[in-house]
């Protein structure tokens, strides 16, 4: 166990190094002077020769090497520079809104997995019944659905027709329902026709036929055979989906009005606020390896086939 | 390590139930509007409120901070922190009469000495150079308690409306900084006091102590929500109050319609900015003879642009600006769009054939650059005069791009048609003419709508140093120039719109895009 995570770790260090590059040139590449920007928002009409001055103070004018040696080496102390754009330090916005995503991503992630588990159960006990067809209708339907859209149903019949949800915010409980609906619709299809397979796949193996020659019921089976049985497939694809979400939050985060992660890093974009910009892409990416690696773990150990490959 | 799939299964089944039974126990309940408040949507987080810096939302700043004078509609100059003034030596000296009775929202006393000390803050500093008043600054002195003596180098053009601005000019609490001279709380003059701030919403008190009218309501929010959609769903929802501005939290005529048509009251402003098509002769060869950019201009339809794209909320514009605008000069009606004229100009010009017109073998064929991230729906009025000008014969190529390379082409020229947006009260008409006409003045922001050292540059310095009962004689020389050489084609004057709830009663717009319009409202609880 402890030689497979040091393992993943050294595997981990070098794709953020190597992604760290990548991102960097790619922001740095990217078309437009970030400093006329920011002229731009610091006043209407700005003092001649400001834009240079910009230039100057954000260290447009030093080399490109340079540039990303100084911008690694202060990440990996925790300093991550100041926005452009507010003027605050990007470390000290980092930790709430690292929050705040952390709250729509778990939240997200245990409805997916609820409502996955009831739609495949309800596909599973009834197979090729009505159950299963409207379960798999359900799945076609949020797969296809694009998450903008199912945020604007949401906020339009919960918020402004029924009035049971607030429609922004980031509030207590009762503001992370819709939020997390909205995020969890596209994975919780997903999972569910794993779930679905899984279980289908399972029924017709030996082992539950050994269970039924002790007579137990189909309930009985699905939940203590069959479920196990899925779950390091099921844990596996959840670790998908939970890093899609997170890409999910750039869409769903701004349209409720959270100041998560995502949404700082879609303004970032917009106002080429480089350092906000490879701060959210280097958070986002340790994000995804560290998901990886808690699934792989996870995996590992609710699985005894993988668990005795690395014994 | 190991663990057993079954006791895997229900440990996590054990937390999900536990999640969802507190998420039960919760009261979730819609929350009414907060009574006495005025809950405002804001497009992105107020930032630091400094007067003298350049991050914050500028209708934020309004809240607190006041100015000597305010600009009123129709660019009328009236009194605020100040009572009286009196411009002397030639426009060189300003005596100013500070209102009595007023203090900080800290209980400091607004008087000349911490005038003197706001004003030291920022005027004769480079970095306000862009401002007139700053630029020819020399001295500050106190007279007494209530008197304050300006005195500039030079007159300075526009004075009193510079002295209007929401920023670097407005007053705060010499005790709102630090030991080191830097910006710490906001405190001003305003009738509001921020109670907190946080990037999801600034909370404001009524300020009890304010000298002038006080707001009828005790409490105002801004909340932060960066989405134009989501904005709209709050307030339907009732969850806010206030949307709108060009700058607050921009409402699309599109989005209007739709509050409109839902019952929400929606409050259309005509508007002081203008969306101007510019010309590049310095790249298109064809654009040089001013027959070409007379057929282009008389081959846009403007009444449809303003019908189709703004809903009919916006005007034809045939001037640079519009009459909402002090010294916007002699008021034309917006072109026609007339296609037989204008093909007969282009056959006069040279431009033959079909069904792209040519000359000398080359093709009249013209690139416009449009941003709809930095001009919301350049793209769609692009596509209209693409149309338009097609039947005319003439093929042009739409390149979209993003807010940050639309700066980068403009400034560089790479561009044969392009939009640009006026700057709007109160910074009009010199802040436009210069900014974007004046070919001396360095503008590495915007770029600029049309330069020309030789016959453009002394009609606006000529305009800029004229006295006060010749300055208007002045601007129309100037406005006559471009006029006659079709060197610009004004397209719509943009409106403002702002949505409220039925809460909010007697609501109107502030005279410029840079101020909170909260003065007129009554809150129906």
């Amino acid at each position: 166990m402890i030689h497979f995570i040091s393992k993943r770790l050294k595997h981990s260090l070098v794709l953020l190094f190597m992604a760290s590059l990548v991102c960097f040139t790619l922001v740095v590449s990217a078309p437009g002077n970030v400093a006329v920007l920011i002229a731009e928002l610091r006043g209407a009409v700005a003092t001649p020769g400001y834009v240079e001055q910009v230039a100057e103070e954000i260290g447009l004018n030093k080399p490109l090497l340079v540039r990303y040696v100084d911008w690694l080496g202060d990440a990996v102390r925790g300093d991550f520079g100041i926005s452009y754009r507010t003027g605050q330090a990007v470390s000290a916005d980092l930790p709430k809104r690292m929050f705040v995503t952390g709250v729509l991503v778990a939240g997200s992630a245990v409805i997916a997995t609820l409502l996955s588990l009831l739609l495949g159960f309800l596909g599973a006990f009834w197979p090729y019944k009505l159950p299963d067809r409207v379960s798999r209708g359900l799945a076609l339907i949020g797969a296809s659905t694009p998450t903008f859209f199912v945020g604007a149903l949401m906020i339009y019949g919960f918020s402004v027709s029924f009035q049971l949800f607030p429609s922004f915010g980031f509030n207590g409980p009762e503001s992370w329902i819709l939020p997390w609906l909205t995020v969890a619709v596209l994975p919780a299809a997903v999972l569910s026709r794993i779930v679905r397979v899984g279980l289908e796949e399972a029924m017709t193996s030996p082992y539950v036929l050994t269970a039924k020659s002790k007579g137990l019921g189909r309930t009985a089976i699905l939940f203590r055979e069959a479920l196990p049985n899925i779950t390091p497939i099921f844990i596996n694809a959840l670790g998908t989906q939970v890093g899609l979400m997170t890409a999910t939050g750039i869409i769903v985060e701004p349209l409720f009005a959270w100041q998560g992660v995502g949404d700082y890093f879609l303004a970032g974009v917009r106002f080429r606020d480089f350092m906000v910009v490879q701060a959210c892409l280097l958070i986002f990416l340790t994000f995804f390896i560290v998901v990886n690696l808690i699934v792989d773990l996870a995996v590992l150990m609710t699985d005894p086939r993988i668990r005795r490959q690395w014994s | 390590m190991s663990l057993n799939r079954r006791a895997f299964l229900q440990a996590s089944s054990a937390a999900v139930g536990l999640a969802v039974a507190q998420a039960a126990l919760t009261k979730i309940a819609y929350a009414e509007g907060a009574k006495g408040t005025l809950r405002v949507a804001i497009a992105k987080p107020a930032g630091n409120l400094d007067p003298q810096s350049h991050f914050a939302i500028w209708a934020i700043q309004d809240l607190m901070f006041e100015p000597l004078v305010k600009y009123g509609k129709g660019g009328k100059i009236e009194p605020c922190l100040a009572t009286d003034w009196k411009l002397e030596d030639g426009g060189k000296t300003l005596k100013l009469t500070l209102r009595q009775g007023v203090t900080f929202q800290d209980g400091t006393v607004f008087d000349a000495t911490s005038c003197k000390w706001n004003l030291d803050r920022w005027m004769g500093k480079d970095q306000f150079s862009w401002m007139n008043c700053s630029k020819y600054f020399q001295s500050a002195e106190v007279v007494d308690d209530n008197h304050i003596t300006l005195r500039f180098k030079e007159a300075p053009l526009a004075l009193m409306q510079e002295l209007s601005y929401t920023r670097p000019t407005r007053f705060l609490s010499p005790k709102s900084v630090g030991a080191d001279g830097k910006f710490v709380d906001p405190v001003g003059t305003g009738p509001w006091r921020q109670v907190s701030a946080d990037d999801t919403q600034s909370v404001f008190e009524r300020y009890d102590g304010y000298w002038g009218d006080k707001p009828s309501y005790e409490r105002l929010e801004a909340k932060v929500i960066p989405d134009p959609r989501s904005r709209v769903a709050a307030l339907r929802s009732g969850e806010i109050d206030l949307i709108g501005g060009f700058w607050v939290a921009g409402l699309t005529p599109v989005e209007a319609k739709q509050l409109d048509a839902a019952g929400v009251p929606v409050v259309i402003d005509p508007g002081n900015v203008t969306l101007v098509m510019a010309f590049n002769p310095d790249r298109a060869e064809a654009l040089k003879d001013p027959l070409v950019r007379k057929a282009i201009s008389t081959g846009i339809d403007r009444a449809a642009i303003a019908k189709a794209l703004y809903l009919g909320y916006a005007r034809p514009a045939g001037n640079l600006f519009s009459d909402a605008l002090p010294l916007a000069g002699k008021q034309y009606d917006a072109p026609v769009r007339d296609a037989a004229a204008a093909s007969a100009l282009l056959d006069k010009a040279g431009w033959t054939g079909g069904p792209v017109r040519s000359k000398e073998g080359k093709p009249l064929t013209l690139e416009m650059v449009v941003s709809p991230e930095a001009i919301p729906g350049a793209r769609v009025v692009a596509e209209v005069i693409q149309a338009e000008l097609k039947e005319i014969g003439i093929d042009l190529v739409i390149r979209s791009v993003d807010h940050a390379s639309k700066h980068t082409d403009m400034l560089e020229k790479k561009y044969d048609l392009g939009f640009f947006l006026t700057y709007g009260a109160p910074f009009e008409p010199f802040g436009t003419i210069v900014g974007l006409f004046l070919s001396t003045f360095k503008n590495d922001v915007e770029g600029k709508l049309v330069t020309d050292p030789v016959n453009l540059d002394p009609l606006i310095n000529a305009a800029a140093s004229a006295s006060e009962d010749k300055v208007e004689g002045e601007l129309q020389k100037f406005y006559d120039w471009l006029r006659d050489n079709d060197a610009i084609a004004p397209l719509i004057y943009v409106p403002t719109i702002w949505a409220h709830s039925k809460r909010v009663q007697g609501f109107s717009t502030a005279p410029t895009e840079y101020d909170m319009p909260y003065e007129n409202i009554v809150l129906a609880d």
